[in-house]
């Protein structure tokens, strides 16, 4: 399928005066600034196919809002290319605009004082959209997000919730084939959360947009991306599917168990205790060991007596734990 | 879907300059203080003025009718743009300050004709405020008609040139944002420069040599001590084409500084990243 978005080797080097501790420090960064710079994207080269959701995700600081801003048009890369739809963003950011939506966290470009409504229709005049096609689009929101409660009510009065639901609807308004969102859902309660997650399923499915999502939020990534982009130090750690980052940096689990009687016993061996409180236990994976969960169940049972056992398997959160910390080692 | 970058109908951009107007008139307490604020400026301002003639004739070149009228449409005219637009978030150092100067750059409007589109839409507004007290303070007595119906018409023509005047220098502070992130001390300094070197505080004629000669070089008398000074005829209708002509000087010059400067300040968004 032909890529919505490319990026090839977009490199990114902000360059900022070194601040010199102090008062004698302050005035020499005045005379005489010491220039460094700092590499917060290096080489990143991934594609996004029309109509396929993906997730950027990273920890704070690896880089996401840098890709997506180079990616937007805001950010003109140190080096590399980037295309969006066939459009260099950074050289032809009005065609750009009119082929992206973009909603950055909970930064809002509705009109603060006007109902959202207004704000709604100022964007139509912006983008041009005839009377007719913004009706019905509205309306195809409004079924998806229940905008028309708040519409009316001027932006400053809503909640994060109501606003950011607005934000979405007016950065999708003009009809853009991709949309970049970062953080979109960062705040919300997790009812709001879900009807924003099936809002975008039905953006991706049925009107088959692309999009490219930066969260922190591993449920979103579970219930919304086909494929994960991680991203740590301003380089491309992993491209892949869920179920391939499940396998290269899932598989950990832990064993809860109570058990009865004196608990002085060694541990089972390819075990670890990772947690004891009384008689409660914690059992993990001992170092280099390979054994399967219900190996370990198998182990404990025969070297304790016990009251209460239970598997816990790592959840993606886990697993991006894992990848983030294995990658940052 | 469409995957093109043409708009279905030709775009209004040009009405996001009903901005303002649409916020104040959906909050009538608004407008209700607005027009409590201007009817105090002019009844203060007049009874300043008349106070300050009580005992003498004629001052600074001007009669006590000269120098009311003067005050008062100084009142009126300063509220044609007033500096207080943060009420909407939508001034450039609350966008910077927000994070949201982001978006000026993701639209198919160039920032600086969006801003140009506000300002207008701004001054529209407050026009209209002040063409409407305008014509009360006239029906009152208030305010007396131009000194002649060609210092009218001057004054008209002046006026318009000021305003764009005082909106390249509006213009001006706000870019400096880019730079600056903060600069509530620059738009206090420029508020103040405006109001003592416009003449909005006082006729300039009331000031002593230097500075009337120091703000005959710097571009504040534009906005509004020449057009209201062409209006009661303090300037006369013979010094009208080089009042113009400075006028429009000063158009060019800070048309061309803010053209350099959007231009800095669009490369600094691009290099630093909203």
């Amino acid at each position: 399928m032909r890529a919505a978005i490319e990026a090839r080797g977009l490199t990114k080097t902000f360059s900022t005066t070194k601040r010199q501790p102090g008062l004698r420090g302050t005035l020499r960064s005045l005379v005489a600034p010491q220039r460094v710079s700092k590499t917060a994207v290096e080489d990143v080269s991934f594609s996004v196919a029309t109509g396929e959701l993906v997730a950027l995700l990273g920890p704070n600081g690896a880089g996401k809002s840098t890709t997506i801003k180079m990616l937007t048009g805001i950010l003109t890369p140190t080096s590399g290319e980037a295309s969006v739809v066939g459009t260099v963003p950074y050289r032809e950011r009005e065609r750009n605009a009119r082929n992206i939506g973009a909603v950055f966290g909970q930064r809002s470009q509705l009109w603060w004082d006007l109902p959202a409504r207004e704000s709604f229709t100022i964007l139509r005049d912006i983008y041009g959209v005839g009377e007719a096609e913004h009706a019905a689009r509205l309306r195809e929101f409004d079924d998806l997000l229940e905008l028309s409660s708040f519409w009316d009510t001027r932006i400053r009065h809503l909640s994060l919730g109501q606003r950011v639901r607005c934000d979405l609807a007016a950065a999708l308004l003009h009809d853009p084939p991709v949309v970049f969102l970062d953080e979109p859902t960062i705040g919300m309660d997790v009812v709001v959360k879900e009807q924003v997650r099936r809002f975008l399923r039905h953006q991706v499915e049925e009107r088959g947009r692309t999009v490219l999502l930066t969260t922190h939020d591993m449920t979103e990534v579970e219930r919304l991306a086909e494929r994960v982009v991680l991203i740590n130090h301003g380089r491309i750690v992993l491209d892949g599917t869920l179920d391939e980052i499940r396998q290269r940096f899932g598989g950990g689990w832990r064993v809860n168990a109570t058990v009865l009687g004196e608990n002085r016993v060694p541990c089972p061996e390819g075990l670890r205790i990772l947690h004891e409180e009384g008689p409660r236990l914690v059992f993990g994976p001992g170092r280099g060991s390979e054994l399967t969960p219900h190996q370990a169940l198998k182990r404990i049972i025969e070297c304790y007596d016990v009251a209460d056992i239970a598997v816990e398997e790592s959840d993606l959160e886990d697993v991006m734990r894992t990848a983030y910390l294995r990658e940052a080692a | 879907m469409t995957a093109t970058a043409a708009p279905t109908t030709f775009p209004r951009a040009w009405r996001t300059a009903r901005v303002t107007p649409l916020a104040e008139l959906l909050a009538p307490g608004r407008i209700a203080a607005t027009a409590v604020r201007l009817g105090l400026q002019v009844f203060l301002v007049t009874c300043l003025w008349r106070a300050l003639y009580a005992g003498t004739h004629s001052s600074a070149g001007l009669v006590k009718e000269q120098a009311v009228s003067y005050a008062v449409l100084a009142a009126l005219a300063t509220r044609i743009r007033g500096l207080d637009r943060g009420a909407g978030r939508d001034t450039v150092i609350q966008h910077i300050q927000y994070g949201t100067i982001v978006y000026w750059f993701l639209r198919p409007v160039p920032p600086q004709r969006y801003y140009l589109y506000r300002a207008l839409g701004d001054q529209a507004y407050g026009f209209a405020w002040a063409a409407v007290a305008y014509a009360l303070c006239r029906l009152t007595g208030v305010l007396q008609a131009p000194a002649s119906a060609g210092a009218g018409a001057a004054f008209a023509v002046s006026l318009l040139l000021g305003q764009i005047v005082l909106y390249y220098l509006t213009l001006l502070i706000d870019l400096l944002c880019f730079w600056t992130i903060q600069n509530n001390s620059a738009l206090l300094i420029l508020q103040f420069a405006q109001n003592l070197l416009s003449g909005a505080y006082a006729p300039l004629w009331f000031f002593p040599g230097w500075f009337v000669a120091m703000s005959a070089v710097l571009p504040f008398q534009s906005t509004l001590n020449v057009p209201l000074s062409l209006y009661i005829g303090r300037i006369p209708l013979s010094d009208l084409p080089a009042q113009l002509a400075v006028q429009a000087v000063w158009v060019l010059l800070l048309a061309l500084l803010t053209r350099l400067l959007w231009r800095r300040a669009a490369a600094r968004v691009v290099s630093q990243g909203g």
